[in-house]
């Protein structure tokens, strides 16, 4: 028990990695990458077919919502984890994307690609214009407003003629052939590889920023607010920041699902998705991107692999909460020892 | 080296499973023993009384067509898709991919409908819906129509809520309407679909949309005493209908009120009490009950275990009985159903006629009942 | 937010359209007014109940207990059972009258507050006190609440079927009265009276008794909480009882006024008592009382104004405006003082 509890398996990780030499490093890598890239085949491959999930279709299930949660997680994971800025309304973001994909490409004939970088900007300027009010406060009132926020998105959604009202928005196109790969309903595998890319390059980004500046700028917000300002830290400006950048990610994401299903609705755009992603950060393990990423696969896989017990999934679900954050607090791979120290007013 | 492994592979199996799904060739066909057919709606979740309604129709024809001994067995697929777009999007490909189920009963949702026609329409997967009754699912011009793959043998709210104003002023002198909705996919169109027919035949006083779940309705009542409306009409489910008829008869109000086949449920005298008395609904549905006899209610009961037949059964079973006829014809293949589907003309449960136009509907438009609730129990009244 | 299209001022009128307009209706102000603030009133109060849930456990924890929803959730039902199974009255039966009403309705009320401070209390152990041992991160906690209140949706939806309940109409909804409007409805009147009466009890209770007083000195400081003797186990166990007292009455009531009760109901009602208590200010008891009150008025006479569309988002609006003037609600002093 005491092990089970203790055991850090993301140090033991970087310990082994650290070990390893360049070319070690890039051949895991490339493998790792090339396992993951094989997933969409694993269900009817016979060693690996108990993967498959039954009545949904396992190909697409990796896409969304397993795919779709990592990138949001990875996204929520910057607001959260590395800054400690509580969000209970990221699911504002991802419907910005989602419906600036669906008015652009429906009305104006934009594709996906050329939507990407405008939904991006659209779900930042939101960042920004409730990130400028909201950051000045402390701690909780931060959640019930960024919560005011998620909910006031879909109403607002449901209120607009533009965005369709409570039918939403219908025949929204895939995303256009590139370099011979097909994103559409015949070819889920596609659309995996683009999340997984996509994915990738938010791993790199958040990696990027942790090393530098804006990472440690974070950190320190994270570890005591006033000490942080004190030692000269603009501190609203780089909440700001992780918040605008939270909010990208979560716009790409939304752009790249509602192309993905091709219709959407404001009823896809529930607190209920907000609560869910920053569940799947605390229960990967807050701060660390790998147990994010571990974390969402498992909470977005595991409700479809259990559907035939229908009836009780989301009560499995529900204790598997509990037990998880009694047995390990920190979630499945803690942040590195050195970074995880208590917080300002958490007792 | 790993990446050719990777792409050689990977081209190798997209290609397989393309082919997969889109090849079915005649001489599998003419093998198969057993087919399927899948039940897609809510079976779980917030809405589940409505799937859970409509399923035993669909157990029902299935268990009469076995019996018969045929060629061709055909097995019932569950499929929860839970009233929900999200939860459809993903249920719908992966009934698409099981090559065994040859036709959708289904969707009982319009939201899980458009939720779905993506991959039904990819798979040649032909549907027939009990219930999913929003105009814009076989409208040609909608962009999110069904066609060429839905069809439905429900009266679409274009025919509900023109019907649901009319009985509702049914022998009301200059009636004032006050419509209002719950902001879903469905109860909004609804209500909005009533306004036209409202005012040719009076006038409205008043709208309101109040979030499926409010607690409190005592301010929307105080809202319709003030506005001196006769008739309220209310589009949008049992659990807020009854909160809602309970507020505006406590508040005073006395005119009638009405409302949608989503408050048709059994559910609904209970759960309203006395403010049910009188109300007026409306359901693109016969009772199924009315139209079987002693003998086969009985036997109903027995392969269903349920007493009486919910909301939607008959329509549930007509859809069935579409498919099950085809699979008798010897179309056992997806495209083989569509096509049979689309051309043939059957009798359904009621005997009225059902053939469908080019875009999924019933020629000719499927009746809508107008119903009473007397003394705690819902009544068939007449075609309103 | 929206994309401006390229075709100049009249694309842009269309695609602003509001699908229903914005229509603004002032009138109702006049003619309605103490129809809504009396309403308001009685909605309001019911809210700032349940906020004690979260305003208490937040004042001694910091953390947000967000299992009070589904808390309330099981009150509703519980009232509903004691009426229906426990009492045997069948859905149809009769109105009570007299001293059989009263000693109903007692039995309910208090069996309802009961069910619920003891729930309030298991969910405690259940979820918080292993990780507050341990000086687990504070999200932490957060999930686990959210993993107990999916677990108790989830049993009572398995339950019940889904299938929204009714209670029998044992309080006939007899009337003092109407003044311009306003209905002094029996079931209204009890909804604003027992929360004034609770609200006076507790906040003699929590600034006189010794109990009470640790709890604010717990709230103030932990570990000199601990130093000076006081078991703060124990002063948490009862913090979440009271919490669970109140949403067992705000239960209650709500069965009492509404009629029904269904598997979900505890989702809205959180995030208005969650919001209430923010607004007034979270850790304040008063605060929990004045901001239950605003947000019932701000939302009846918002849903008359403008529509009950757009009833939240103007909640939300106010709840943002409030907080940049006031950052800690408007009665938020007291604990921000005693934090830093």
């Amino acid at each position: 028990m005491a092990n089970l509890t203790q055991f850090n398996l993301r140090d033991k990780g970087a310990e082994i990695w650290a070990g390893w030499s360049r070319p070690v490093r890039t051949i895991f890598v490339v493998v790792s990458i090339a396992i993951v890239g094989l997933l969409p085949f694993a269900a009817s491959w016979g060693p690996t077919s108990f993967l498959n999930t039954p009545i949904t279709s396992f190909q697409n299930v990796l896409v969304y919502p397993v795919g779709m949660f990592i990138m949001m997680a990875l996204g929520l994971n910057i607001v959260v984890g590395k800054s400690g800025l509580l969000d209970l309304g990221y699911v504002a973001f991802f419907a910005i994307g989602a419906y600036s994909q669906g008015i652009l490409s429906t009305l104006y004939g934009w594709n996906t690609w050329e939507v990407m970088p405008v939904g991006i900007g659209f779900a930042m300027a939101a960042g920004v214009l409730l990130g400028l009010p909201a950051l000045r406060l402390r701690g909780d009132y931060l959640a019930i407003i960024t919560l005011g926020f998620g909910e006031i998105v879909r109403i607002v959604a449901i209120n607009l003629n533009v965005t369709g009202g409570p039918n939403g928005i219908p025949g929204i196109p895939n995303p256009p052939k590139v370099f011979g790969f097909n994103f559409d309903l015949m070819h889920p595998q596609d659309f995996f590889w683009l999340v997984i890319t996509m994915i990738l390059l938010v791993v790199w980004m958040v990696r990027r920023f942790t090393v530098r500046r804006p990472g440690r700028a974070w950190e320190a917000i994270r570890q005591d607010e006033d000490v942080a300002a004190l030692m000269g830290v603009n501190t609203l400006v780089y909440k700001l920041w992780s918040f605008v950048i939270g909010a990208a990610v979560g716009g790409a994401a939304g752009v790249l699902y509602a192309s993905k299903v091709m219709v959407i609705s404001p009823d896809m755009f529930k607190f209920d998705v907000s609560i869910l992603i920053l569940a799947c950060v605390v229960f990967g393990g807050i701060g660390n991107i790998w147990g994010v990423i571990l974390g969402a696969s498992i909470l977005a896989y595991l409700p479809e692999r259990i559907r035939f017990i229908s009836n009780a999934r989301q009560l499995v679900f529900g204790l598997v909460l509990i037990l998880m954050m009694n047995l390990r607090p920190d979630g499945l791979l803690p942040r590195k020892k050195r970074e995880k120290i208590t917080e300002k007013g958490a007792k | 080296m790993n990446k050719k492994i990777v792409s050689g592979l990977a081209i190798a199996a997209a290609a397989t499973l393309a082919l997969g799904v889109v090849a079915t060739s005649p001489a599998q066909a003419a093998a198969k023993t057993s087919v399927s057919l899948a039940f897609e709606g809510p079976l779980t979740g917030g809405d589940a009384q409505l799937g859970q309604d409509q399923i035993p129709g669909a157990i029902y024809a299935i268990a009469l067509y076995n019996a018969k001994n045929p060629k061709v067995k055909v097995t019932l697929v569950k499929a929860d898709s839970q009233c929900d777009g999200t939860v459809a999007a993903n249920v719908a490909p992966g009934v698409a991919a099981n090559k065994a189920i040859i036709g959708v009963i289904g969707t009982s949702c319009s939201g899980e409908a458009r939720a779905s026609f993506p991959a039904f329409k990819a798979a040649g997967l032909t549907m027939i819906a009990p219930s999913a009754s929003a105009v814009s699912l076989t409208d040609p011009k909608a962009p999110d129509r069904g066609f060429p793959v839905f069809h439905r043998v429900v009266a679409h709210d274009g025919f509900q809520a023109p019907a649901l104003a009319r009985y509702a002023a049914k022998g009301v002198t200059s009636p004032k309407f006050y419509v209002i909705d719950d902001m879903t996919t469905y109860g909004g169109p609804l209500a909005k679909g009533t306004l036209a027919t409202a005012n040719k035949l009076g006038s409205v006083v008043g709208t309101d949309s109040v979030p499926k779940g409010t607690a409190d309705y005592t301010s929307v009542a105080s809202k319709v005493k003030a506005s001196g409306a006769n008739v309220v009409i209310y589009g949008g489910y049992t659990t807020d209908a009854a909160k809602l008829f309970k507020a505006l008869r406590d508040g005073g109000y006395t005119g009638i009120l009405a409302s949608g086949d989503g408050t048709n449920t059994s559910d609904f005298p209970g759960l309203a009490g006395k403010a049910a008395e009188g109300v007026r609904l409306t359901a693109a549905d016969v009772p199924f009950d009315k139209l079987l006899t002693a003998a086969q209610l009985a036997d109903f009961t027995k392969i269903t275990g349920i007493k009486v037949p919910g909301l939607y059964s008959t329509t549930a079973y007509n859809a069935t009985n579409i498919f099950l006829d085809c699979i008798t014809k010897g179309a056992l293949t997806r495209s083989a159903i569509q096509l049979c589907v689309t051309n043939g003309s059957w009798t359904g449960a009621g005997g009225e006629t059902i053939k469908f136009d080019r875009y999924g509907d019933i020629i000719g438009g499927a009746p809508v009942g107008g119903y009473l609730v007397k003394n705690g129990v819902i009544v068939y009244d007449s075609v309103a | 937010m929206w994309p401006l299209p390229f075709g100049g001022v009249a694309t842009l009128h269309n695609t602003l359209d509001l699908n229903r307009s914005v229509d603004m209706n002032f009138s109702v102000i006049t003619s309605q007014f103490w129809s809504l603030a009396l309403q308001g009133l009685s909605l309001g109060l019911i809210y700032a109940l349940v906020s004690l849930g979260y305003t208490m456990v937040y004042g001694v924890l910091r953390l947000i207990n967000f299992a009070n929803s589904e808390v309330f959730m099981v009150g509703t039902f519980a009232t509903l059972f004691i009426e229906t199974h426990v009492l045997g009255y069948a859905i149809n039966a009769p109105s009570l009258h007299g001293f059989k009403l009263i000693y109903t309705l007692f039995f309910a009320f208090v069996a309802s507050m009961v069910a619920c401070a003891l729930l309030a209390i298991l969910v405690e152990l259940v979820a918080y006190r292993r990780l507050r041992a341990r000086g687990a991160n504070r999200l932490a906690s957060l999930i686990s609440a959210i993993g107990v209140s999916i677990f108790l949706l989830e049993s009572m939806r398995i339950i019940t079927i889904s299938r929204p309940m009714t209670t029998p109409r044992l309080l006939d909804k007899w009337s003092f009265g109407t003044f311009h409007g306003a209905n002094f409805r029996i079931d209204t009147m009890m909804a604003i009276i027992f929360p004034i009466l609770i609200f006076i009890v507790l906040d003699q209770f929590v600034g006189r008794s010794r109990l009470g007083k640790s709890i604010r000195a717990v709230s103030m400081s932990e570990e000199n909480s601990k130093l000076m003797g006081i078991n703060i186990n124990r002063v948490i166990t009862l913090t979440f009882c009271i919490g669970g007292l109140t949403t067992g009455a705000a239960a209650f009531l709500y069965t009492t006024v509404y009629e029904n009760t269904v598997f979900n109901v505890g989702f809205s009602m959180g995030i208005a008592a969650f919001t209430a208590a923010v607004l007034g200010g979270i850790g304040n008891l008063r605060g929990a009382f004045f901001g239950g009150l605003a947000l019932g008025l701000l939302e009846e006479f918002a849903s008359a104004i403008l529509g009950s569309q757009w009833k939240a988002v103007t909640v939300f609006t106010v709840l943002v405006v409030v907080l940049l003037f006031r950052p800690n609600g408007l009665f938020g002093e007291a604990v921000q003082q005693t934090r830093t």
